[in-house]
This record gives C-alpha cells, sequence and structure tokens, in this order.
C-alpha cells in the first residue's frame, strides 16, 4: 500500500450562519468560477452550527478575515492511501473501515489529531504539518510514503529512528467517549461532471446558502429528528457532493453520479460539545469498532462536530455497537 | 481523446473512405473526390480534390466523453460511446435495421458507481471485449472490461434501489463486467498491447502506468511518471509506446519500461492529441491546445531500444493544415499514406496530406537523385540537343576534359586547349602562355642562361619591372621613307615579353613576319593587320586585309578597311585624321578600331589601344612593349594585372605567370568558375618551392584528384598521379605496404634491391624450369621459400628481371601494356581476413565467379568483405 502526502497545504475555517453573506462571493466564485482562481482543494460543509470550509493557500487568501470567520491555526497536510490496485478485495467494506486499522488506529496511538474528510472518489485524512515526522515514524513500516511535489512522487523515509520516541503530546489514559447523535435523514454520496456544474448551479446555490428560508412542503416541520447537513467539495477537479434525500430531489437525475445500486446512509453525529483539534483518538473510536464488524462508513469531520457515515441497514447495528461501548466505559 | 464537447475524429478501421466526428452527436461522412457525380450536391469540400458526404447523424447518446470503433469487419459500422456517467453504449451509424449487430446496438454497460468515462479500447484479438477507464471512485475500480455478448446482470437489483441509478430497465443493461482493475486510481488512458492481447497498459492518475495481464490481475508491471495521459501503441513497432502529460510527451520501451527511452521537447501548451501516423514507420503527430498546427516527429531513424549515451536522432517539423483555423482534433487516414482528416471546434474539416521530406543526392556525374514517401525520382542534365541549350556545368566539362587527358600534353602545351574543347579563349590563352613560356625556358636550358629561367614563369610584369638599358628608335613606315614620329622602345627584356606574348620568336631581331603567318594561316585577318600596323608595316597591313576580304568566307568590307587604311596621312589637322578618330568608333572588329586609334593617336598616349577590352591581353601587353616607355609600361602592367586578378581572366596569367600571383589569380578563376582541373594543371608547371606549397594550390590538386576518385576516373587519378611525381618529386608517395617474410620478418623487396649481386644465387629456388624466367620465390633474407598460391601451389614471387634496382627506367620505357599486365599478375595478394592469397592474376580470374577464399576448408567470404572490390572504373586505360 502507498501513502500519498498530497501538494496541498490546507487551512480549516468556519463560517458563522449569521456572516455567511459576507462570503457568499469568495465561495460562489471557489465553486463556479474555477478558471479564476488557482485553488485545487476546496470542501464546504453546511451543518447546523456553521460552514466548514477547508481549503487550500491559493483559496484561503479569497477569505476576508472578519469576526464571522474562525480559523483553525495550525497548515494541514492531506494524506491519501493508494492501494496501489492489487489489495485483497476480499473486504467489501470502503472508506474509513479499510483503513481504520492501518492509518487512524497507529495515529491514534501517537497521539496524532487527525480531520477526515470522506469524498465520493477517496478519503483524506488531513494532519497538522508540524506532526508530519510523527506521521511518517508511525506509518512507515505499513506503506510506501510519497511525498507529492511539484506533480513528481517523492519517496519518504523516516529520518531517524530515535524520533519515534518523541510522543506528540501528553498521555491521556483513555479517550472520553462522546455522546452520539443518530439523525433520521437518510444521506447520499454523489458526484458530478464539473463540466455540468453551471447546469445546476441555481439549485446548488439555493440547496447550500438558502437552507434556512422557509420552504413548503414536508420539510418545514423540523422535528429535531433530521439535521440539515450538506457538503460540496472540489478536488482536484473532482467533484463530491454530500446530501440528503430531500436536498436530492431538488437535483436532476441525469447529472448526478451515484452507485448503480443506490445505496443509501445514515448520519452519526459525534459529539455533545464542540470536539476541538487537539483531541485524538476521535475518529479511531468509531471507526474501530465498525472495522471489527466490517461496516463501510464515511466519514466527515467539521469544524465543530464528527460525522461518520454508516450504510442504511446497518444502522440497527452500529447503534447497539456504540451504546455497548458506552456502557464498558 | 477529446473532453467537453470539442469535436473529434474517427476513421473507420476497415472502410478507408468513411469516418466520423464526434461532439454532441455522432456524424458519419464518406469521403470522395470533389465533382464526381458520387458526391451530392451537399458535399463539403475538404480539399482541392476530395469532399465529404454527410451520411448519417446518430444523437443516441448524450454525454459522450469518448468513442471507439469496432475493430472488426462485421458487424461494421458499431460504436461504443463512453458517456460521463460512466456508463458504455453500444450504438451504430448509418445501419440498416436488419444488420448484424442489431442485438448489440443499444446494449449498455454500467458501472457500480457512476463517474465520467475517460477512455474506451475494443481488445485487438477478442473482439467482444471493451476495456472502459473511468474516473477514481473510493470503493470500486477505475478499469472495467466488459464483454459486450454477455447478457444482462443475472443479480436482480432490488426495485426500491433503482430509484437513482435511471432507467435500468430492459436487459440491454450489463452490470457485472468480465475484469476489474485498478482500485482507488483514476484510469486516464489505456491500450491493449498488440503483442499480448491479454495485456493492457493503463495510465492512472496516481502518476503510474501499469501493464496488467488479464490471466494474472494480482500482478503487474508498473512505473511512475507524470505523463499518463493518451497511451498509446506504435503500430510498426509494438514495444514502442507514447504517452503524455501537459506539454510533454514520452517514449517508452516496453522491454526497457523503467524510464522513457526519450522524451520529446516540451510544448508550451497542453497536449490534447498524440498519434503514431499507421502508414509510416516511427512518425508521431501531436497537437496542442488552442494550436493551428501539427507537429510531427520521425523516430525512423531511431535505433530501438538505444544506449543511454547516444542523443536520440528525432526529426521535428511542423506541418499547418488549414491556415488559420484552430485544430480541434485529427485522425491519420488508417491506408492512404501521411493523409490525415483535420476538424476545427467549428466543425470545419480539412483533407490534409503530410508532405513527406525530400531527401536528395547528388551523383558525382550531375545526376540528381531524390526520394519523396516511397517514391524515387532520377534527374539527369539535358545533353543540350540545340545549340542555344545552356552551357554544360563545370563538373560535366571537367569529366569530358579528363577523358580527352587535357592537361597531359607535355610536348605541345599549347594543344592542351583543343583537348579542353578549344572554344575557351581564356583557356587558349592560358595554354599558349604556358607553350611559349615552356619553349622559352627549353632555349635558355640550351644555352645555359640559368639567370633568365627564374624570369620566365614569373610573367612579363616581373619582366619589365627589372627592364634596363632600353633604347629609343624612331622607325620609318615601312616601304616609305616618311619618317614616323611614333617612338619604339627596345630593350632585352621587352623583346622577351614580345617572346612570351607570341609575336616573336626568340633571337634578337624582331621579325613578326611569321607570326602574322599563322595568324593568317588561322584567319585572324584583323588582328595579323593590326599586328602588321604596330610592326609599321602599313603596306603589309593592307595585303593582309585584301588577303582576307578575297579568301574564302571572307569579309568585303575588309577591303573598305583598307583603302580607309591606305589613306593614312600624319597630318595633324587632316580631314582623314578627323573622320577616323570619329568614326572609328563604329566600327564592330576590336583589331579595326586599334589600328585607326593608333593611327591617330598622339605618340605615347595610347589608350583607345590599351584599354580596349575586346583585344587580348597579349596583343595589349605587346604593343605596351613597344610603345610604352619605361615609365608608362609597369604602371600599365601594373593596372592591367590587377584587373585581370580582380576578374580571375586566365589571359593575366601572361602577366603574373606562376607566382605568388598567378596564384591570386588562379583563386580568383576557381571561385568564378570551379574549375580545379586547369588550376590543378596549370600550377603544377610552377616552382615545386613557391607555388606547389601554397595551400590553394595542394587544396585544388586533392579536390581534383578526390572529383575522379569520386566519378571513378582511377586510372586518370593515378595518371594525373604519375604526371604530378614527375612535376613535383615532393608529392610521390613513400611506400607504404612491405611484404614482409614470414620467418625473418624482412621485407622481401628492400632485401632483392639492396643486394643485387646475390642474384645467382636465387634461380636455384625458382620453382620453374625455364632457366629464362627465373624468379625469386625465396626471401632475399633468409632464403626460405615465400608462401605459395593458393591457386597454382606455386610459390610466389617476381621475376629477377623486374626487381627494382635494375635499370627500370630503360626498362618501363619499352613495356607494353601486356607485359605491364603480365607484371602485375605476379604480385602479391591476399586477404586481410583470412590471410590466404595468392598471385593477383589468379586471385582475379578467382573472384570473377566465386565469393569465397580458394582455400578449401576457409569459409571467409572474402569478397564480400572487399567493398571497393566490386566497383567497376568508369574510364578505361
Amino acid at each position: 500500500m502507498d501513502l500519498h502526502i498530497l501538494d496541498h497545504r490546507l487551512r480549516v475555517t468556519s463560517i458563522s450562519k449569521t456572516g455567511l453573506e459576507q462570503y457568499t462571493h469568495p465561495l460562489i466564485k471557489l465553486i463556479f468560477l474555477r478558471n479564476r482562481t488557482r485553488c485545487k482543494f476546496f470542501s464546504l460543509t453546511e451543518t447546523p452550527e456553521n460552514y466548514t470550509v477547508v481549503l487550500d493557500e491559493e483559496g484561503f487568501k479569497e477569505l476576508q478575515p472578519s469576526e464571522h470567520l474562525q480559523v483553525e491555526g495550525s497548515t494541514w497536510l492531506p494524506l491519501n492511501v493508494v492501494s496501489n490496485g492489487n489489495a485483497s478485495s476480499s473486504s467489501q467494506s470502503v472508506g474509513v473501515t479499510k483503513i481504520a486499522k492501518s492509518v487512524i488506529a497507529p495515529l491514534a496511538e501517537q497521539h496524532v489529531s487527525v480531520f477526515m474528510l470522506s469524498t465520493y472518489q477517496t478519503d483524506f485524512i488531513l494532519v497538522r504539518e508540524k506532526d508530519l515526522s510523527v506521521v511518517v515514524e508511525s506509518l512507515v513500516e505499513e506503506f510506501n510514503i510519497f511525498r507529492e511535489e511539484g506533480g513528481e512522487s517523492v519517496p519518504v523515509h523516516s529520518q531517524d529512528a530515535c524520533n519515534g520516541l518523541q510522543r506528540n503530546g501528553r498521555e491521556v489514559p483513555h479517550a472520553t467517549v462522546h455522546p452520539v447523535l443518530i439523525p433520521e435523514n437518510q444521506f447520499c454520496v454523489m458526484s458530478l461532471d464539473p463540466d455540468t456544474l453551471p447546469a445546476i448551479a441555481t439549485i446548488l446555490i439555493d440547496v447550500l446558502f438558502y437552507s434556512n428560508s422557509p420552504r413548503e412542503g414536508a420539510s418545514i416541520d423540523q422535528d429535531m429528528e433530521c439535521i440539515k447537513f450538506f457538503s460540496f467539495s472540489m478536488i482536484d477537479g473532482y467533484v463530491s457532493l454530500v446530501m440528503d434525500t430531500e436536498a436530492q430531489k431538488q437535483f436532476p437525475t441525469d447529472l448526478l453520479f451515484t452507485s448503480s445500486s443506490g445505496e443509501l446512509w445514515r448520519m452519526v453525529r459525534i459529539g455533545g460539545q464542540p470536539l476541538g483539534f487537539d483531541e485524538c483518538g476521535i475518529v479511531a473510536q468509531i471507526s474501530q469498532p465498525l472495522a471489527d464488524s466490517d461496516i463501510s462508513a464515511y466519514y466527515i469531520s467539521t469544524f465543530s462536530f464528527d460525522h461518520a457515515l454508516v450504510p442504511e441497514e446497518d444502522i440497527v447495528s452500529v447503534t447497539e455497537m456504540l451504546q455497548a461501548q458506552r456502557m464498558s466505559s | 481523446m477529446s473532453s467537453g464537447y470539442k469535436p473529434d475524429i474517427l476513421w473507420s478501421p476497415h472502410h478507408a473512405d468513411r469516418y466520423v466526428i464526434c461532439d454532441t452527436e455522432l456524424s458519419l461522412y464518406r469521403i470522395g473526390p470533389a465533382g464526381s457525380p458520387e458526391t451530392k450536391a451537399g458535399a463539403l469540400p475538404l480539399s482541392e480534390q476530395t469532399a465529404a458526404t454527410l451520411l448519417a447523424i446518430n444523437s443516441d447518446t448524450p454525454y459522450m466523453k469518448c468513442v471507439a470503433w469496432y475493430p472488426k469487419h462485421e458487424p461494421e459500422c458499431l460504436l461504443a460511446v463512453g458517456q460521463a456517467n460512466g456508463r458504455v453504449v453500444l450504438t451504430s451509424l448509418g445501419q440498416s435495421h436488419n444488420s448484424k449487430c442489431k442485438e448489440l446496438v443499444g446494449k449498455e454497460f454500467v458501472p457500480k458507481h457512476a463517474r465520467q468515462c475517460n477512455t474506451l479500447a475494443w481488445n485487438p484479438v477478442d473482439s467482444n471485449w471493451l476495456a472502459a477507464g473511468l474516473d477514481k471512485h473510493r470503493a470500486d475500480f477505475s478499469v472495467l472490461i466488459w464483454d459486450i455478448s454477455s447478457k444482462f446482470s443475472p443479480e436482480a437489483v432490488p426495485a426500491e434501489k433503482v430509484r437513482l441509478s435511471g432507467d435500468v430497465d430492459s436487459g440491454l443493461v450489463v452490470t457485472k463486467p468480465l475484469y476489474e482493475l485498478g482500485q482507488n486510481d483514476a484510469c486516464l488512458s489505456l491500450c491493449w498491447l498488440p503483442r499480448d492481447h491479454q495485456k493492457l497498459l493503463l495510465a492512472g492518475m496516481h502518476r503510474n502506468l501499469a501493464i496488467f495481464d488479464l490471466r494474472n490481475t494480482s500482478q503487474k508491471t508498473f512505473v511512475n511518471t507524470k505523463a499518463i495521459q493518451g497511451v498509446t501503441v506504435d503500430p510498426h513497432f509494438q514495444d514502442r509506446v507514447a504517452s503524455f502529460f501537459e506539454g510533454q510527451v514520452a517514449i517508452w520501451d516496453l522491454r526497457k519500461f523503467e524510464k522513457p527511452v526519450f522524451t520529446l521537447t516540451e510544448q508550451p501548451k497542453p497536449l490534447t492529441k498524440v498519434a503514431w501516423c499507421p502508414t509510416r514507420m516511427g512518425l508521431l503527430a501531436t497537437l496542442t491546445r488552442d494550436s493551428n498546427i501539427i507537429r510531427l516527429y520521425d523516430m525512423q531513424h531511431t535505433p530501438m531500444p538505444f544506449g543511454d549515451e547516444v542523443e536520440p536522432t528525432i526529426i521535428e517539423r511542423s506541418v499547418q493544415p488549414c491556415s488559420e483555423s484552430i485544430i480541434s482534433s485529427f485522425a491519420w487516414h488508417p491506408s492512404a499514406q501521411n493523409r490525415m482528416v483535420v476538424v476545427s471546434p467549428n466543425r470545419v474539416m480539412n483533407d490534409f496530406t503530410v508532405f513527406e521530406r525530400i531527401s536528395l543526392a547528388w551523383s558525382s556525374t550531375t545526376a540528381l537523385m531524390w526520394a519523396c514517401g516511397r517514391h524515387l525520382y532520377e534527374c539527369t542534365e539535358d545533353a543540350g540537343q540545340g545549340a542555344a541549350a545552356a552551357e554544360k556545368d563545370i563538373a560535366t566539362k571537367m569529366r569530358e576534359r579528363a577523358q580527352s587527358h587535357y592537361g597531359h600534353d607535355t610536348v605541345q602545351v599549347w594543344r592542351n586547349h583543343v583537348l579542353a574543347g578549344g572554344d575557351d579563349p581564356q583557356l587558349r590563352s592560358l595554354w599558349y602562355t604556358l607553350h611559349f613560356m615552356k619553349q622559352y625556358t627549353e632555349n635558355v636550358e640550351q644555352k645555359q642562361q640559368s639567370n633568365k629561367q627564374s624570369l620566365i614563369y614569373s610573367g612579363i610584369k616581373n619582366i619589365v619591372k627589372s627592364s634596363s638599358g632600353t633604347t629609343e628608335t624612331r622607325r620609318c613606315w615601312s616601304g616609305s621613307d616618311r619618317q614616323t614620329d611614333v617612338p619604339r622602345y627596345h630593350s632585352e627584356e621587352r623583346s622577351l615579353a614580345l617572346q612570351l606574348c607570341g609575336w616573336i620568336s626568340r633571337g634578337p631581331d624582331i621579325d613578326v613576319e611569321p607570326f602574322l603567318k599563322s595568324l593568317e594561316q588561322e584567319g585572324e585577318w584583323e588582328r595579323a593587320a593590326a599586328v602588321a600596323l604596330f610592326n609599321l608595316d602599313i603596306r603589309r597591313a593592307i595585303q593582309i586585309l585584301n588577303k582576307g576580304a578575297s579568301a574564302e568566307k571572307g569579309d568585303l568590307n575588309l577591303n573598305v578597311v583598307a583603302m580607309a587604311l591606305s589613306g593614312y596621312t600624319d597630318e595633324k589637322n587632316s580631314l582623314w585624321r578627323e573622320m577616323c578618330s570619329s568614326l572609328r568608333l563604329q566600327l564592330k572588329k576590336p583589331y579595326l578600331c586599334i589600328m585607326f586609334a593608333f593611327l591617330t593617336s598622339e605618340p605615347g598616349t595610347y589608350d583607345a589601344v590599351l584599354y580596349e577590352s575586346r583585344v587580348a591581353v597579349r596583343d595589349r601587353v605587346a604593343f605596351a612593349c613597344m610603345f610604352l616607355n619605361d615609365a608608362q609600361l609597369p604602371r600599365y602592367i601594373d593596372k592591367l594585372t590587377y584587373e585581370m586578378k580582380e576578374a580571375g581572366n586566365l589571359e593575366g596569367i601572361l602577366l603574373t605567370g606562376l607566382t605568388k600571383d598567378g596564384v591570386d589569380l588562379m583563386e580568383s578563376y576557381v571561385d568564378r568558375t570551379g574549375d580545379v582541373q586547369t588550376a590543378s594543371f596549370c600550377m603544377l608547371k610552377g616552382s615545386p618551392g613557391e607555388v606547389l606549397k601554397d595551400p590553394r594550390v595542394q587544396c585544388w590538386i586533392e579536390n581534383y584528384r578526390n572529383l575522379l576518385d569520386a566519378w571513378r576516373f582511377w586510372h586518370k587519378r593515378a595518371e594525373f598521379d604519375i604526371h604530378r611525381s614527375k612535376l613535383d618529386p615532393s608529392s610521390k608517395p613513400l611506400p607504404q605496404v612491405f611484404v614482409s617474410c614470414n620467418f625473418c620478418g624482412k621485407s622481401i623487396s628492400y632485401s632483392c634491391s639492396a643486394i643485387p649481386h646475390q642474384g645467382r644465387g636465387f634461380s636455384q629456388y625458382g620453382v620453374s624450369g625455364s632457366p629464362t624466367k627465373s624468379k625469386v620465390t625465396s626471401c632475399p633474407g633468409c632464403r626460405k621459400p615465400l608462401p605459395r598460391c593458393a591457386l597454382c601451389l606455386m610459390n610466389m614471387g617476381t621475376p629477377v628481371s623486374s626487381c627494382p634496382g635494375t635499370g627500370k627506367a630503360d626498362e618501363k620505357a619499352d613495356l607494353t601494356r601486356d607485359k605491364k599486365l603480365a607484371q602485375f599478375n605476379n604480385w602479391f595478394t591476399w586477404c586481410h581476413n583470412c590471410r590466404h592469397g595468392g598471385h593477383a592474376g589468379h586471385m582475379l580470374s578467382w573472384f570473377r565467379d566465386h565469393s569465397e577464399c580458394p582455400v578449401s576448408a576457409c569459409t571467409c567470404k572474402c569478397m564480400q568483405l572487399d567493398t571497393t572490390g566490386n566497383l567497376v572504373p568508369s574510364d578505361s586505360v
């Protein structure tokens, strides 16, 4: 297996719902006017709390600082696992589950904080730039690590063995088990030909920026069982969309790519309080048991909470599993 | 394949006249000659000769991303279309409903997870197999190989799950691929390897090219590279693959897959298409975005595989198929040589043939040969039937002159101009000059006046410079007692100069009568009359003119001139004088003109004579030597010499002689004409110390020799070398090859000449019984026998009599051609490879019929090793 450290230097930011109008111009530019910006990595996730925007430095230049913009202080680097084509296809599970044991668990053990971003195409594991040596150190045995620089893949070797002992941060006896919330909405993960983006521009703008405006129909009765969650990302020219079935109905069916089986997903939101960026092991907490039971999952971190998506049919067992985990702690 | 909606173009693999343009729809065109009855009125002109007719349009498949044409004959016109959502649809164009592909058309192949289909490729052998390269998905494979004959997938999809994937309605949808390859990566480009149809070359997003073998999909060979777009196999060289990335094309050798064998120079704009020419070896065409040129790379002469140290020889050039418009895509014609159709973004099409580079070669004998594409043309010089035909090329002239032994007449040197064709006045003058110079030298030699000799070949310029003791005389007109007021100058040097001009022969007295006679003989009446006049014999001049008028084909006007001449008066202000000086300018013949100029000039001012360029230099110089005083003469000669040198006029050799000045003059002559032959022969006669050592002279001589060799005039070249070594002994090459004895290692020829007194003892070793034909068949040094001839099995050796050192000079003189040949027959020859050999004559006759060595059990192909042995000299001895 190969692990690629991608050539993007990312910032994680959050835009408050009230301050959105100040940022609609740069966001629309980043989403729709690809040839006007050199931003190659852009992800926008709407949650009830705020908008989480992850973007590279080129894109970050577009966002004017203001009281509505919160920026996480460090630079993050995306990692990507490439199975090299010949991975054993015994496991049908996909996404975070596949890398839970090989990447997420070792990083949690080394107390490296990770920020997960799953897309239609692949899973990105974001780590802080300052943690990179620890990351390389802890993963070098499992992976061939390449760092991509200016279009070339350069093999990375761990600098010295002694660095391996240098733990990241303080020892935490055991991670706190966070409360989870399982909303009722069904989600789908989709993609789109970037060339057809203009065709759905108005719908996308409507869904992204006007979701709070009153809408006729069933969606009005906010019974708190459903939560607003919409994610759009465009990374290296690939578009990925995560939305619930209500939002999906607004899009024309023939433009969105999805799996032929039409699978649907349920969400597990992790955290009662905003999680912050320093705690580690949160992803591992969820992904480990999922991997044990071979359940596929998407995992999308946002500024405040983490979100795991699991197949609709597995939600019952996942719920039970998480309850059992709570009991044991 | 193009992305977006720029039109792309595909040739039918089997119908050489059909192609498809695909943008938002598929349009089938037939290409035909323009203006033929077959092409309908609505045909689109593609070029001056061809036009395209639209046959069918298919707009059933939206969101097309790539198209591939079914490679087999049947069913024809079956196309696979890759769509933006990853589905692959089979469709057809212009087919009747009962065609064979009916059950295939409309069939869809749907990946589990929708994403763009980037590329499609039919397996060239198992034509049921269709490989599709897709964008990446986190949980799916990027290469799906579909079997188009497979029935729809048996696993029924749960009804409620169908809602997202659109119209899965009939049995025409296949969801289970035959093979899945390349997880977690996008496939941007792929191709089947023609050498092994189970192998597939993929280019993925993660910067690698990988070769998969379908018999064992878990194994692959791969290489990291940026060049991952548009992989394509050279149809003429199945291990050669081109792939590109942005502006750069990498060429791979699949046998050495670690790194590209070379990369082509980077283009400033990203490439959109790269294609090997199917009709021409090693020709790659590339197209960049928004460009109106197609760049071609010719790798025909690039060795594959080649070492790291050599620079690949790639000839790069560009073509511009349509003058202004940007090219959206192009496609090579599958069979017509170097032909392609290009299409612009607004679907303007253009039929275009890439002109092959022309390679051109001159033969040494003026014939010209050129090759273009698969054609070879030869062009030879027109023999020039009409008299008005253009002057022959100097090379042709030199060749003809070499064949007529030009330059080799050393006795009657002037005759060389006749050998040269006799039609060049400059050569005529040159060889006469050399003739007179030689004649004089010979006379001087007889008189042992060696101090003069150096002056002769140094030309009149130097002769008149050293002039001293000039006397001035005023003679009467002969046959009249009237005193002339024309002073005439005499000195030893001046009469020498007159001799070199050919006016007088040797002797103290100045008698031009023989010269006049010879001129009369040649019919040069005007010149003879002028010479007579300049010698103050007006009566003789008139007589000559009368003679000329009455001669066969004579010019009757000469009588008139004679009459005019007879009226000469030295009265300064006479009507005669006045009329003559003005009317003479209307005379066409230069010699008549200068006669009157002379008569009407004031003494000492003869510019009208001296600068009449139509008059031969030698006559003007002779005139100057007679009538210019010591101050005027050198000035005039210097001026004239300068003019001659500037013009490269060979008549000037008379003035410069064969000196440094002469070489300068000859240099400008060679620069003007390229005639190294004349230059070589002429300068060989110059003094060895000064002139022959001049690098220019050596250069002419070497070039002439090379020219003779190139013409295969080897005998002529040998003759030239002999001629040269006679005149310039230092040019004689030292012996370079010696035959050494196998036993003592000494040169046998050296010993032979060194110890002639031992000759008596040799005969006893002679194998031949004849006492008269005694031979040296043993080493003169150690007396061991020489090797045997492989054919006659006799010991080799040469007749004693022909050994060097036995008065060869006398002997050579009476050697006939047969004798010379007989001598050569006895020479040693041997193969440099197997070292077998024998008598030259025997070997020659053996290899006339054989190519293998005459020694049994030796399989050396001696004759084939001799590259020049099969060449025949083109001159006969």
